[in-house]
């Protein structure tokens, strides 16, 4: 593993060539639509999966509702495109913008306080959306959702399944690129010293409130930008999808994976998406091996697969600290 | 150590399946058909109930013969957990497989309604028992519903109140939902268009247990029938306290009223009370009794109006398939809509335009604390 990791370091351009022309030779390696969907969805949740790492991997907050972000950037594309005639192009970073705001709200409202009244809000909020959401007839359809959610066209040429895939891989591509570059700027060590201890942080004269808002609100943009993809590749949506539930899951996939870095969340979101698809044929059982899978992590590996900081580790301890 | 034990067991999980699907491919001739349904999750009651009805559907035709000449049905069971992305996913495995010929489900509307673009991309027959949005069925051309809507039900219970009963002047009470909304309006309208008079409209929101304001309102009408757009809960409630106002008035209500509950709740004041429903579970009907009782033998419950629903899509299916004389996608999407009278268990089925059902029903009435068959 090491030898892998030093042999990509030494080499990036090649390593980014061979994943590149991997990622677009893989729905021809696959041939079939299933697959190409299971691909895509694994890309909606690379994104939503890296984006909730910020806050919870990189700056220690945690957050309930990230499905309450995703919900409001898939309606907010879909209201605006059905309703409004809008074009998709337009509405995606429109609904990344729209999240945002809330997320910035949210923050605002919360992060001056200790991180578990950011985990309560989050997960009232996830609710109050979905209860938003299906009440509010007039402006949502409320129980109704929204159908015919558009099909993203591009000069001229409108999406088909394999244009849905290779759309959600330049998107996450794009999001995982944006978050490797800001961990790795001044931002980032930023957020990484308040997560491993703010009152250091502050007293080197880091703004940790001012840093807690931007990484939050950061994370709901690309949360929206997910919903946005979302409502128009599955053309449908409804409150159903944005339930705590799917906040829950994308939890399970950053702790999967590992917290804190950047190739864990995507390794958890492409494990858990895969697997439950795999053991299909186990119907109702299927979720004892998910269960399984999560324990034996847990237990064997409580940092998560690739991570750096898990949130099922002990209390940190020094030496743990730094790997470097 | 811990972590060659890990990527081993992660490797093995994801692997061993690939070798474990492969065996399911039969050789014969039979007929692959797929069912979409929450297995697990919120809906599970449902969905564990329309694989068994969908199974024992499959048992009594293969028994009988198959289709086609002999040709007996296979069935693939896929999980939707009750989540929209999950009934898509569900769609495009089963559009992607080209031995499955059509697909009954999803339970929920929203399910089925993520599912709609992809079965009409496709071209394959979705064939949901429950779904009931009115956007669902005119959605494509592919899909179909068995339930019925309000728009049928409305003129069947107006013409129950004004040709059987003899109600000329009715006051409507109705749950302020998109449900109750609908179910008013609908009754109303059949039942002005018969000739009669509705002589009040009031509602209530969902929740609220104290009706006797908006009962008192509506018993100063003059009105000779009251009609209840609710479900069995507040039906009972909304009757003890009519009883209570001591307001003697003809009630019936849709076939949402049709609960063993309703009776157990409200007691004496349901005496008397008249509803319809598409699935009489103590109709003496033989093939009726046959499914209720075989499934009340296997799974120790007696099945519902949704079971019953999952059962009947089944058998249209193999109808659809015998008529069309063959198991091409689109051939069983053109006998699919020709659908007119099909004896279904659950009411008979003939498809409109847009592909919903128009049901029958059958009126019923409650006496001596048991439902019985208005005759």
């Amino acid at each position: 593993m090491n030898t892998l990791r030093d042999l990509i370091r030494s080499r990036p351009i090649v390593t980014a060539a061979v994943v590149t022309v991997f990622l677009a030779a893989l729905p021809f390696l696959l041939g079939n639509n299933y697959y190409v969907r299971v691909a895509t969805i694994v890309g909606i949740y690379v994104i939503l999966v890296s984006s909730l790492n910020i806050i919870i991997g990189f700056t220690g907050m945690f957050s309930l509702g990230h499905a309450a972000f995703y919900g409001i950037g898939a309606y907010t594309s879909a209201m605006l495109t059905t309703m409004a005639g809008w074009n998709f192009w337009l509405a995606l970073p429109v609904a990344g913008i729209v999240a945002g705001i809330f997320g910035t709200l949210i923050g605002l409202a919360t992060l001056r306080l200790r991180a578990v009244f950011l985990a309560f809000t989050t997960l009232g909020f996830g609710e109050i959306t979905r209860i938003v959401i299906l009440n509010w007839r007039s402006f949502t359809r409320g129980p109704m959702g929204i159908a015919g959610v558009p099909i993203p066209t591009l000069f001229g040429w409108t999406f088909d399944r394999y244009g849905y895939y290779y759309l959600v891989v330049v998107l996450a591509a794009l999001t995982v690129g944006i978050i490797y570059r800001v961990y790795h700027s001044r931002v980032g060590r930023a957020l990484v010293a308040i997560r491993e201890d703010e009152t250091a942080a502050r007293s080197m004269g880091v703004n940790v409130f001012g840093y807690k808002v931007l990484a939050f609100t950061f994370a709901c943009v690309f949360a929206g930008i997910a919903g946005s993809f979302f409502a128009h590749f599955q053309r449908f949506v409804s409150a159903d999808s944005f339930a705590n539930l799917e906040s829950f899951a994308i939890i399970t996939m950053v702790a999967l994976g590992g917290t804190g870095s950047i190739f864990g969340p995507i390794l958890g979101a492409l494990i858990l998406v895969i697997l439950p698809e795999v053991f299909r044929f186990l119907a109702q059982y299927r979720g004892v091996i998910y269960g399984l899978v999560l324990i034996l992590v847990i237990v064997l590996k409580p940092g998560g697969l690739a991570g750096v900081k898990g949130i099922f580790e002990k209390p940190k301890t020094p030496k743990r600290r730094k790997r470097r | 150590m811990r972590r060659i034990v890990l990527v081993s067991i992660l490797a093995a999980a994801l692997v061993v399946p690939v070798f474990a699907t492969g065996q399911t491919e039969a050789a014969d001739d039979s007929i692959h058909v797929a069912l979409s349904a929450p297995i697990t999750g919120d809906w599970s009651e449902y969905g564990v109930n329309f694989q068994r009805s969908v199974e024992m559907a499959i048992e009594a035709i293969n028994a009988d013969g198959g289709v086609l000449g002999g040709r007996t049905f296979r069935l693939s069971v896929g999980d939707t957990k009750g989540n929209p992305q999950e009934s898509a996913t569900l769609a495009q495995k089963w559009t992607s497989d080209d031995s499955i010929v059509a697909q009954i489900g999803a339970f929920s509307s929203s399910s089925s309604m993520a599912a709609q673009p992809i079965y009409d991309a496709a071209g394959m027959v979705q064939l949901s028992p429950t779904a009931s949005h009115a956007d669902y069925a005119k959605g494509s051309p592919w899909s179909f519903g068995i339930v019925g809507t309000q728009a049928g039900e409305g003129p069947f219970n107006a013409a129950f109140a004004y040709d059987d009963l003899d109600l000329r002047k009715i006051a409507v009470l109705h749950l302020n939902n998109d449900w109750g909304i609908d179910t008013a309006k609908y009754f109303s309208e059949a039942f002005e268009s018969e000739g009669g008079e509705i002589v009040g409209t009031e509602f209530y929101f969902d929740g609220e247990s104290d009706f006797t304001a908006v009962l008192t309102k509506l018993k100063d009408s003059d009105a000779d029938g009251l009609f209840i757009a609710s479900f069995y809960n507040d039906g009972a409630g909304i009757n003890i306290q009519r009883d209570r106002l001591d307001w003697d008035v003809t009630v019936l209500g849709p076939t949402s009223l049709y609960s063993p509950q309703l009776i157990s709740l409200g007691g004496d004041s349901v005496e008397g009370l008249y509803t319809a429903t598409g699935f009489f579970a103590e109709d003496p009907d033989p093939r009726l009794r046959a499914y209720v009782e075989g499934f009340t033998e296997k799974y120790g419950d007696p099945p519902n109006f949704h079971a019953a629903l999952a059962y009947d899509a089944m058998f249209l299916l193999a109808d659809a398939i015998e008529r069309a004389g063959s198991t091409d996608r689109e051939a069983i999407r053109d006998a699919l809509a020709e659908t007119s009278d099909f004896p279904g268990l659950a009411g008979s089925i003939t498809f409109t335009e847009r592909g919903d059902a128009n049901k029958g029903y059958s009126k019923l009435t409650i006496a001596d604390g048991r439902f019985i068959p208005y005759e």
